[in-house]
């Protein structure tokens, strides 16, 4: 470790001559190798973590939504094809498919993303910041999984630059990164990003033309391990098979027509399609556990955005007509769509969500209250979490002025 | 009631003037440095356009139309007369902002009298016009348009204290990150576009 860790130092390209290397070099560097130190002194907090680790504990929070989410672009495919229809047949071929699908998309998020904030930051004259670790992470994980790669290319510039780098890089970001991205292609592209077909991969034409070299390289492993193969293709999607998402349904006839093409566990386990990393509650709520207990996600936030929706959802059935949208039972409305995913990681991001305690409270109530609105009597837009998101990330700043102008005013009053 | 509860947050959040219309810009942009000048301008907005929406509509409807006192269509002096209205009411907001708050009086500065033609609200009477709305609709609407702008403004303002100290290129340095984030601001409010209140309330 030692050795490698004076070659490496060996090789640190020199700053005067070529910036961009030396961001590059500084930026991998530190974050395989730093820091070593733990503070001491007459400070309570001993710990090694800083910024790098604490993002990529985020990171790993996402691994099991990032496994399950490759299983199931896998498994939508091969249903709408109406083959390997139990969830564990053909587990290789479901596996192998979505991250074949996945893959591009999370190299475009992070080379691109990177790409964009190592040029910043060698031209600013500043160490490589790493708040895009967590941004290009979960990118992939809120498109449909089979988004052009040249639409996902343009949003991320325009989310990294416009939203990020013009504000003056991580920490400094009013919108949340990945949810620009997302709006940005839901409003210019919103074909690619909206609708009943766009969930399942492979969906439009036939089928066997889009496998690739990729699938005919892992036909001749799984040929010589005697295994079932992609095969040839050119299968026509089931009839019967519309790829609608719950939520497009429960528009439409309320909860009667989600249950009647899926069962409430296979909402719950996330065999449904959607967004790549949204599906699966039991997935994300591991990533939350394991947020919470390191105290990296606010609890705050988290809990009371649950309980804004829940409760605006108990409203909702209390006026809805019976077999509409809103009249879908209150506990039901966490089985459908992306709520657990966005309130695990998007709203409690720290950077953009309110800072103070008690307004952490308000935010995660309010977008709660504001996304349960916008899914169920928006009639454009299907999915109301990351709208909602972005729109508190509008108001944060003026609940945290308010907090704290009451703490101010409290305090010189006891004062006098 | 309810339905003029409805013109409220339909005008207040889902066809917000500064963020959905963009009108109202110069002031918008050029007082929202601080949360608490923004504030007060944000109220003397919500006062002029609740006052002078119903009474332009009163204008419009007994004076200027063929309907009105004169039996005449003189509804080609409506800018003229608007303004006027306008004009007088703001006249009024500065002298009660003069005596009750020199502070504020002296942080608004110019932009306080040119809440006159602040786009907003003349926009706001011609809506009301275009849309048809009876007189307790108008106030409705007056206010909850007001309050919208309100909304935005210290909600940038806010936003603009937050990010005073971050590390913001020079060329983009005060206004050229007010336009980014009014331009953001809309993306986000574009969530509640589509929204029909009527549909949650049943009416």
């Amino acid at each position: 470790m030692k050795k490698l860790l004076k070659f490496i130092q060996k090789i640190e390209p020199d700053k005067e001559k070529s910036k961009l290397l030396h961001t590059i070099y500084d930026g991998l560097y530190t974050l395989v190798f730093s820091p070593n130190t733990t503070t001491k002194g007459g400070v309570h907090i001993r710990d090694g973590a800083d910024l790098k680790r604490t993002m990529f504990f985020v990171v790993i929070a996402m691994q099991l939504a990032y496994l399950f989410g490759a299983f199931n672009i896998g498994h939508q495919h091969f249903l709408a094809l109406g083959q390997y229809t139990e969830v564990l047949d053909g587990w290789h071929l479901k596996l192998i498919h979505g991250f074949i699908k996945l893959l591009p998309i999370f190299i475009i998020s992070n080379v691109i993303g990177l790409g964009v904030e190592f040029v910043y930051a060698a031209r600013r004259g500043h160490p490589i910041q790493e708040g895009y670790l967590v941004s290009g992470a979960l990118i992939p994980l809120i498109m449909p999984p089979d988004i052009p790669l040249w639409m996902l290319t343009v949003a991320i510039i325009f989310a990294v630059i416009i939203g990020k780098e013009a504000f003056g890089g991580t920490g400094m970001n009013v919108f949340n990164v990945a949810l620009l991205t997302r709006v940005f292609l839901f409003f210019a592209y919103p074909t690619y990003i909206s609708g009943d077909s766009v969930w399942v991969s492979g969906l439009e034409g036939n089928v066997g033309e889009v496998y690739g070299w990729a699938h005919s390289l892992f036909d001749g492993l799984f040929g010589a391990l005697g295994w079932e193969q992609f095969g040839a293709g050119g299968r026509q999607v089931v009839d019967s098979f519309t790829g609608a998402t719950p939520l497009g349904l429960a528009t439409h006839g309320g909860w009667s027509a989600v249950t009647e093409v899926y069962s409430t566990s296979d909402m719950w386990w996330g065999f449904i399609p959607g967004s790549i990393g949204e599906t699966s509650k039991p997935f994300i709520l591991i990533g939350a556990l394991f947020l919470l207990v390191t105290k990296i996600a606010s609890w705050r936030i988290m809990l009371s955005m649950l309980i804004g929706a829940a409760l605006t959802a108990l409203m909702m059935n209390g006026i809805g007509e019976p077999g509409s949208f809103a009249a879908v039972p209150w506990y039901y409305q966490f089985y459908m769509g992306s709520f657990f995913f966005a309130m695990v990681f998007m709203a409690t991001d720290p950077v953009t969500a309110a800072s103070t305690p008690k307004g952490k409270w308000i935010y995660g109530f309010l977008i709660g209250m504001i996304g349960m609105m916008i899914r169920v009597f928006n009639p454009a837009y299907p999915e109301g979490w990351m709208l909602a998101i972005l729109f508190m990330n509008v108001f944060a700043p003026l609940i945290d002025y308010f907090i704290l102008d009451s703490h101010i005013k409290k305090r010189l009053k006891r004062a006098k | 009631m309810i339905e003029l509860l409805n013109i409220f947050i339909k005008s207040a959040f889902i066809e917000n003037m500064a963020l959905a219309y963009f009108l109202g810009m110069c002031s918008y942009l050029a007082v929202s440095k601080s949360v608490k000048t923004a504030f007060g301008l944000g109220l003397a907005v919500i006062f002029v356009l609740g006052i002078t929406i119903p009474i332009n509509w009163l204008i419009n409807e007994y004076l200027l139309k063929e309907t009105g006192m004169f039996g005449i269509d003189l509804t080609f002096l409506r800018f003229i007369l608007f303004i006027a209205v306008i004009a007088s009411m703001v006249q009024l907001v500065e002298m009660v902002v003069e005596k009750a708050s020199p502070s504020l009086y002296n942080s608004l500065g110019i932009f306080l009298p040119l809440i006159t033609v602040n786009c907003a609200i003349l926009g706001g009477s011609l809506f009301m016009i275009s849309k048809e709305y009876n007189f307790a609709q108008s106030f409705a609407f007056g206010i909850g348009s007001g309050f919208g702008w309100f909304l935005a403004i210290i909600a940038i303002a806010a936003i603009r204290e937050k990010i005073r100290y971050s590390d913001v290129p020079a060329p983009l340095r005060g206004l050229g990150i007010a336009f980014l984030i009014t331009g953001l601001m809309g993306m986000a409010f574009m969530g509640l576009m589509g929204i029909d209140p009527a549909s949650i309330t049943g009416h």
